[in-house]
């Protein structure tokens, strides 16, 4: 089975999510793999959007762009959404005025595209429900078209209503009545129902990162909200009776890495997630960590910019912003997610990095990785252990002197405790200093401290891993390098242009700073073909690239305009290159 | 005033554990002087061990004191302009078992960081914050701040300025604060008082210092303050439990200036004390960091 593309379009407000969610869920529950994210502008009622639900038989990592079947439950649903659907798709719509959309029928005949109308809005009322159950009617229609029991979605529904019993009654009908429409042409779908059940979990990128924060030990979020970000202060809000954390929602984005910074200063573990603007309010403050090498993991979920840019839509637009921010030059490291598992693996990661090497952290989120609800193994506990690089052992705490704190080592890392937990002290100065923190501008011992500071990028880049081949080992007739959202849409490529008698191969870059060049260097030895694949104009990591190696990209494949990758920007680019 | 002296003399060793051997570098005749050995005194005097106290200091020539408060005991912390409040803040609440306090100069507080006054206050961290108030721009040699007198002329304003000048404690009070002071950097026992009452308070303290400046601002010297200098506990009827009296009181700065404990809340619960998920808690979130289960999490996600 190839997977299928489902798109419910309307303007938000009108019950979009709810439809998705039951979807998602109940599709999940037969045991099909989904794969689910939403485009909507940064209005909270009243704009258009959507949510599109890819599923399949296998494994889905992307979206794809090829729709079979779509709901419109407006008239701009209805205009905008008809050119999306593949031939031989269908659109479900409620739109009463037909003679306002002949040509629209013309359109859809031409591409033989099947449209299926009900009087949804009439059924709705008539069940005793309201204008937004008319996404109720036109489920059950499209259930019906999907060739699927009644049964399997009902109780998801009932899940997604428990808490209004009433509507609910009236919704299950409204269900009911949409998939026994009569008077139809319909062709149900004949789907192979999948035989096992796998053992995963769904959510989105966001949720996977508050549950690796929680996991690792975080103690205190702040953030202020900015979007693709604000989900991860809302998760951590919701979770906080049950784990204590102290989760503030500051007065703004300085405010919340100072916070950020103040807490890690005093022992704990905290976090702070933001946007690109956001971030740039920040970068002081980041800055600041690594003159006085206080351990600081800053999340910026990516959207478009520059300025307010595109709020809600996807972006791999700030790398360089991640590797150059604030003044000064200083040890730091990037770090980026691509899918719900590395969002809560990473993360940990993250955190052990920024406390052992005593450096700022940025981990790169994007709005695509945030927010696509994928289906991903159950998380491991206590898979990553906690690494703090904090001096504990009350006999060695006996023995600190304040000149410990910053003393010069070969590796850059100085000793750090917490304040209060030995004897002595020691001075955190935001000026250039000596080992002990006190103020100095002698020439000297500027010149070697600051060396220190930089001389950890060495014992940084030792440490971190390599990036990770996925596809054909070597000798493919095509490859890509990528970071983040890229390796989703990659692995799907991957599999679909193997079947097509296309070896691919894929170089992905979870740890983006300090820049890794060993397994890169032996990727373009071993691949003649080799091209980059993110999500911005000017190509950040292959310029990157090319900057510290002798490597040239023999193509790049480059994509600014709010979407994500989708897998026929892969498939078609292939066509063209290999 | 002798018993003070009586304790610091008893605790002579606490008391040099908060000596600095470090040359100070302030101007002759600088308010900061003061103000440093007040607060030295009030943490030996309220027995708090360096090991139990955390110093926050901004940037400006209050900061240059973070360098020289203790010789190896003393942790500070020492960071960007205008940003002193929200780092000291998430200190207060990381651990409420460690003593916060904060300085910072007016420009810090009333321009650069302004936003971090006013939410600090509205949060009732359980901190304290001190201003050094000597109405200009010190370190960067004396331009106009926001306390600046108006037709004053600065540094960068030589026409004099023309802004309306800020009274911090009454706006302070505009913020529902639970606890403001106003104290003087030429005298320091007022200030040694004024400060371990705030050390003692459960919440926000806010202190402002009136202080000198002898180099940039000579219009408001010490004989200037001396002459309008009126203990709060010598006004007829004073109430510092009177929100509205404190109010009232709190907005002078010209002629009568009121000076000592405006207004405190003696029922006064912190940021954490707000926090159901903080109740009953005997941890501090430093005591607390290692892996938590999230696989009840998991269950509803399956």
């Amino acid at each position: 089975m190839k997977r299928i593309v489902l798109k419910v379009a309307g303007e938000s407000g009108m019950g979009l999510l709810s439809v998705g969610q039951i979807v998602s869920r109940t599709l999940k529950h037969m045991g099909y793999y989904v794969h689910s994210d939403r485009e909507y502008p940064s209005l909270i009622k009243g704009g258009h959007s959507n949510v599109q639900i890819d599923f399949s038989l296998k494994p889905i990592h992307s979206l794809s762009t090829e729709v079979d079947l779509v709901i419109a439950l407006d008239r701009a649903g209805l205009l905008e959404y008809l050119d999306i659907v593949k031939p031989g798709g269908v659109l479900v719509h409620g739109y009463e005025r037909h003679h306002l959309i002949k040509d629209l029928e013309e359109r859809a005949k031409k591409r033989k595209i099947k449209l299926l109308y009900l009087p949804a809005r009439h059924i709705a009322h008539e069940l005793g429900g309201n204008e937004l159950m008319i996404n109720m009617v036109l489920l059950g229609l499209m259930w019906r078209v999907l060739g699927f029991d009644l049964k399997h979605i009902e109780a998801p529904i009932k899940k997604q209503f428990a808490s209004k019993p009433k509507l609910l009654e009236i919704d299950l009908k409204c269900v009911r009545a949409g998939y026994e429409a009569k008077g139809l042409n319909i062709h149900e779908h004949k789907l192979p129902h999948p035989k096992t059940k796998p053992k995963t979990i769904m959510l989105d990128g966001n949720h996977a990162l508050s549950l690796g924060a929680i996991q690792a030990g975080v103690r205190a979020y702040f953030a202020y909200p900015m979007s693709p970000s604000s989900s991860i202060l809302m998760h951590l809000a919701n979770y906080a009776h049950e784990t204590g954390m102290v989760v503030k929602q500051a007065e703004d984005e300085i405010t919340a890495v100072q916070m950020a910074v103040g807490s890690m200063f005093m022992g704990t573990r905290s976090l702070v997630g933001t946007s690109g603007g956001g971030f740039d309010l920040m970068t002081e403050t980041v800055s600041l960590a690594g003159m006085i090498e206080n351990p600081l993991v800053v999340v910026i979920c990516q959207r478009p910019g520059p300025g307010t840019g595109l709020p809600t839509w996807t972006s791999q637009g700030d790398l360089n912003l991640a590797i150059h921010a604030g003044h000064g030059e200083y040890a730091r490291m990037v770090i980026a997610a691509s899918d719900p598992t590395s969002n809560y693996e990473l993360i940990q990661h993250a955190l052990n990095y920024a406390e052992e090497f005593q450096i700022p952290v940025v981990f790169l989120s994007e709005k695509v990785v945030a927010e696509t609800q994928a289906m991903v193994e159950p998380f491991q506990h206590k898979k990553i252990p906690i690494k703090r690089g904090l001096v504990t052992k009350p006999a060695e705490l006996q023995k600190l002197t304040k000149s410990d704190r910053f003393k010069l080592t070969p590796s850059g890392v100085s000793y750090r405790w917490v304040p209060g937990s030995a004897p002595s002290g020691y001075y955190a100065n935001s000026d250039e200093h000596h080992e002990d923190g006190t103020l100095t501008e002698e020439a000297q011992p500027c010149h070697e401290m600051y060396e220190k500071r930089l001389r950890k990028l060495k014992a940084i880049e030792k440490a971190m891993p390599e990036p990770v081949v996925y596809g054909k080992p070597k000798g493919a007739k095509i490859s890509f390098v990528g970071w983040g959202s890229s390796k989703g849409v990659m692995l799907d490529a991957i599999d679909a242009l193997k079947e097509a008698g296309i070896d691919v191969n894929y170089l992905h870059y979870d740890y983006l700073w300090p820049l890794k060049t060993k397994r890169l260097e032996k990727f373009f030895q071993e691949n003649k073909n080799v091209h980059i694949l993110e999500g911005n104009y000017l190509g950040q990591l292959a310029n990157l690239i090319e900057m510290h190696t002798n490597r040239r990209f023999t193509g790049r494949l480059l994509k600014w305009n709010g979407r994500p990758f989708f897998l026929e920007d892969v498939l078609n680019y292939v066509k063209k290159n290999s | 005033m002798t018993q003070v002296i009586k304790t610091l003399s008893d605790r002579k060793n606490d008391y040099l554990k908060y000596e600095s051997k470090e040359k100070l570098t302030w101007c002759g005749g600088c308010g900061n002087y003061g103000i440093q050995k007040a607060l030295e005194r009030a943490m030996v005097i309220e027995n708090i061990k360096p090991q139990n106290a955390v110093f926050f200091f901004d940037i400006g020539c209050s900061g240059n004191g973070s360098d020289k408060i203790g010789d190896g005991e003393v942790t500070t912390f020492h960071g960007l302009h205008g940003r002193v409040i929200s780092a000291a803040a998430a200190a207060s609440i990381t651990n409420p078992k460690m003593k916060v306090i904060a300085e910072a100069g007016d420009g810090a507080t009333l321009s650069e960081g302004v936003n971090h006054l006013v939410h600090g206050v509205r949060s009732n961290y359980p901190m304290l914050f001190i201003l050094h108030n000597n109405e200009n721009y010190g370190l960067t040699t004396g331009q106009a701040s926001a306390t600046t007198r108006p037709g004053f002329k600065m540094n960068a304003s030589p026409d004099g300025v023309t802004a309306q000048p800020m009274n911090a404690c009454d706006f302070v009070m505009s913020l529902n604060p639970t606890f403001v002071a106003r104290t003087f950097s030429g005298d320091v026992n007022h200030m040694t008082e004024v400060i371990q009452a705030g050390l003692k308070h459960n919440g926000f303290a806010f202190i402002e210092i009136m202080q000198l400046c002898p180099t940039y601002n000579k219009s408001t010297s010490a004989t200037w303050f001396w002459d309008r200098f009126r203990n709060v506990r010598d006004l007829k009827g004073f109430n510092p439990q009177n929100f509205k009296m404190a109010r009232e009181v709190a907005q002078d700065i010209d002629k009568e200036i009121a000076m000592g404990i405006l207004y405190q809340d003696l029922e006064s619960k912190n940021y954490l004390e707000h926090l159901p998920q903080r109740q009953g808690k005997k941890t501090t979130l430093v005591d607390e960091v290692s892996h938590v289960d999230i696989r009840p999490f998991l269950k509803k996600l399956a």
